[in-house]
């Protein structure tokens, strides 16, 4: 493929406890390409954040990226489920790996999850996470 | 025993561990009086709230400034050593930093993103600080290290959402007593974030 063939964009991946949600937008955040939901694959609550919930919403946001002409993501995760090494959230993981599998090109990966904080915080690394 | 009270900042943590430790005040007061005051140890006795965010000033317990937050970030090995220099037969400590301690019992408050940025607001906040700790709200942050860190039997989740002080310090009396089961991933706050 030739570098004129190449159009990217962004998929936020949002992983919570309960949930896993990805939004695709355009390099500039301005544009949503597609929306979706862990909860649009497995209808029961409790498998709402499960890896395989998050792999087939990926798969089904993936068709419709290709569909519009993207050809790589760069991943934005924002939540536990992203990090926590046993966290009942695994979904960020999950997706990143099933939207690769599906044929487009992963870029940069960032962790954007947000620290609580009042008059004190956690240490990086250590909650907030 | 320690009761960890933790939350996102906002959820109410210290209003309602300030209502528990004086209704709690108040009993062993009302025991006293009752000619209970020979020695005979109620369940009671011993009871103390400490709020981590003053210890954590007055101590000197954190490394350094997040000038982007205007937060102090916390020694939690010295916090740890302080805490275990001040057990109580019931220790309850609040702090959206307590689950990051030993606990035998999590309490994690909840409350709606929306709600949560509000009371902020009110409180006096900036409007980052209300943003950032109502999104961490929104994605479950506090609660899924609770977990990750206490596992599934310890924590117990309060919704405060909608519910008056003294209701959330009665659930919280309850998760003391043992009277309470513990729960989890209960609410859903992802819809703030679409
Ligand atoms: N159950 C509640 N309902 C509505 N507002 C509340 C409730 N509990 C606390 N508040 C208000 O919300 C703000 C934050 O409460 P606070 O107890 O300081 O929370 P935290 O200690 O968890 O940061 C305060 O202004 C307080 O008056
Ligand atoms: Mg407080």
């Amino acid at each position: 493929m030739s570098q004129d063939d190449e159009k990217w964009g962004v998929a936020h991946v949002h992983a919570s406890f309960n949930n896993t949600i990805m939004t695709v937008t355009d390099l500039t955040g301005s544009e949503t390409i597609t929306k979706s939901s862990g909860g649009t694959a497995v209808k029961q609550n409790r498998d709402e954040a499960s890896p395989y919930a998050a792999m087939q919403m990926a798969e089904s946001v993936a068709e419709e990226v290709k569909a519009a002409g993207i050809t790589g993501l760069h991943v934005r995760v924002r939540g536990p489920g992203g990090n926590l090494q046993k966290s009942p959230g695994p979904g960020a993981q999950a997706t990143i790996r099933a939207l690769a599998r599906s044929g487009i090109e992963i870029g940069r990966i960032e962790d954007v999850t947000p620290i609580p904080h009042d008059g004190s915080r956690a240490p990086k690394g250590k909650g907030g996470y | 025993m320690r009761i960890a009270v933790t939350g996102t900042p906002g959820t109410g943590k210290t209003t309602a561990t300030e209502l528990l430790a004086d209704r709690l005040a108040g009993e062993e007061e009302a025991d006293s009086e009752d000619g209970n005051a020979d020695g005979e140890a109620t369940d009671l006795d011993e009871f103390e709230v400490v709020h981590l965010n003053d210890v954590l000033a007055e101590e000197g317990l954190y490394t350094e400034v997040d000038p982007d937050r205007e937060s102090k970030v916390a020694d939690l090995d010295g916090l740890s050593e302080w805490l275990d220099d001040h057990d109580a037969d019931t220790l309850v400590v609040d702090s959206h930093l307590a689950h990051h301690f030993d606990a035998d019992r999590v309490a994690v408050l909840r409350c709606a993103p929306e709600d949560l940025a509000d009371r902020l607001r009110e409180r006096g906040e900036t409007e980052g600080k209300a943003a950032e700790n109502a999104e961490s709200e929104a994605l479950d942050v506090i609660l899924s290290e609770a977990v990750d860190q206490h596992g599934l039997e310890s924590v117990y989740e309060i919704d405060t959402t909608d519910r008056e002080p003294a209701a959330v310090a009665d659930e919280l009396a309850a998760v003391v007593a043992g009277e309470r089961a513990p729960s989890a991933g209960e609410v859903d706050f992802m819809e703030y974030l679409t």
